[in-house]
């Protein structure tokens, strides 16, 4: 089995490693200098709430409380879809959350308001590759 | 000594739909006139590695140009006063690669378009079989929607960083970085609403799906389609070409941007298709060039069985 062979893989300890990947990263802080706001990652039926700010993760939590006032745009997916994202080399129709999201393929939804998705989109998009480095 | 690219770049003033052009192309090479058409959004530079390729110029008169609106050329005058936003629509893109062939006194040349101009090839084929005498469909297909969407255009977001994030996964993540981030440039530049507007016409005005049985098999079509194209997969290429009369099929391991992502694999995917446009040109073009000693490869057609083995799958 593989590293991402089981739903555990997408375990809070994995957005941690995640979040530490991409704010180690060197080139957010430029493309992703206005990036602020909250997203929901959505995994099978978990959603955890990350915080950015300035293209750097800030807090991640598991889970959606009422007191966290909802959040700005989610991105849905199974763990199966996740896992052939966060390849290194993922596979076709797989490489990328637009790919996913596409009405012809509609592995991935995105839900809430969907303009801070598109405005950040090439951060978001070099945020959620570096999955591949975890 | 200075080194130069051998392109040519003119301008040419192409007459459409009454109105005038001031047309930019690039050209390289002598023999079978293949014209070249840009992917939506952008400009003939996709094509500037095949057009300095010498075992292509060798047999082909390689000619990019750039559609009104897109890179050197410019926008009708008054486009300022224009009540509508820019829609690209098959009736005007197929006159303009008719006129612009005329302009140039092209006689029976070759059209290699990807993306949209790889879909505007079934248009050519239904509408004007009697203009070309081959057509490459590189990334095409009968029908591709969920493309004519307002965030390709809208004020609160930047237009040039979105349309090129919006197209790079549609490029294989094997194609060499440099070659894929410059196709992400060439979407960067584009005008405002002139990618969303080429759109209309890829999603929305060209739905050929009841038409493409009608294409009389006359001219030969070669469909071509990298297996990370995501918006014209590689299911849909072979779905359309199943239905056209004539045509021949290849599915490779690349993306949605063949000629500019992966030159050096575009070129061996491309070669034996080039080889035997030169064999059977009506014309009886290049043949006596150097079309036999060249380096086009021969390449058998992948089928859909004969994935690369390279990429890992993980068994969930």
């Amino acid at each position: 089995m593989s590293r991402f062979g089981s739903r555990r893989n997408f375990d809070l300890e994995w957005v941690e490693r995640w979040a530490r990947t991409v704010n180690e990263d060197r080139i957010l802080p430029v493309i992703g200098r206005f990036f602020t706001g909250r997203f929901m990652l959505g995994v099978d039926e978990t959603e955890y709430l990350i915080e950015v700010r300035n293209g750097k993760i800030q807090r991640i939590s598991e889970g959606i409380t009422t007191n966290d006032m909802g959040y700005d745009f989610g991105l849905k997916a199974s763990s199966s879809a996740w896992a052939k994202f966060a390849q290194p080399v993922p596979p076709p129709m797989f490489n990328d959350i637009w790919a996913m999201a596409h009405p012809l393929h509609k592995q991935l939804v995105i839900v809430g308001n969907t303009l801070p998705f598109w405005q950040n989109l090439r951060a978001l998009t070099r945020m959620l590759s570096l999955m591949r480095e975890v | 000594m200075n080194k130069h690219d051998p392109i040519v770049g003119r301008y040419v003033y192409v007459p459409c739909e009454g109105k005038t052009y001031r047309t930019y192309y690039e050209e390289a090479g002598e023999g079978i006139p293949l014209v070249c058409l840009h992917t939506a959004g952008t400009d003939g530079r996709q094509y500037r590695h095949q057009l300095c390729d010498p075992d292509i110029t060798a047999n082909f008169r390689v000619i990019a140009f750039d559609l009104p609106w897109h890179g050197k050329s410019l926008p009708p005058s008054d486009f300022y006063l224009m009540e509508d936003e820019y829609k690209l629509t098959t009736k005007f893109y197929c006159e303009f690669i008719v006129a612009f062939c005329r302009a140039l006194e092209l006689r029976k040349p070759v059209v290699m378009g990807q993306s949209m101009g790889g879909n505007v090839c079934l248009a050519l084929a239904l509408r004007y079989e009697n203009e070309f005498s081959a057509l490459i469909a590189l990334e095409g297909c009968d029908y591709s929607p969920g493309w004519w969407i307002d965030p390709l255009h809208h004020p609160h977001i930047h237009g040039g960083e979105v349309v090129a994030t919006s197209v790079f996964g549609l490029m294989s993540p094997e194609s060499p970085d440099e070659y894929r981030w410059e196709t992400w440039w060439y979407y960067a530049q584009g005008g405002p609403g002139v990618f969303k507007g080429d759109l209309y016409f890829y999603s929305v005005d060209s739905d050929f799906r009841d038409q493409v049985h009608k294409i009389s098999g006359k001219l030969p079509i070669y469909f071509l389609t990298g297996e990370y194209d995501f918006a014209c997969t590689p299911e849909m290429t072979e779905r359309t070409a199943e239905k056209v009369k004539g045509s021949e099929c290849i599915i490779f391991s690349g993306g949605h941007f063949p000629t500019s992502e992966d030159p050096v694999k575009f070129k061996t995917v491309i070669s034996p298709v080039l080889k035997k446009i030169i064999q059977n040109d009506p014309e009886r073009r290049g043949q006596d060039s150097a079309a036999l000693r060249s380096n086009l490869v021969e390449l058998r057609t992948t089928s859909r069985n004969e994935r690369p083995t390279s990429r890992r799958v993980i068994e969930l």
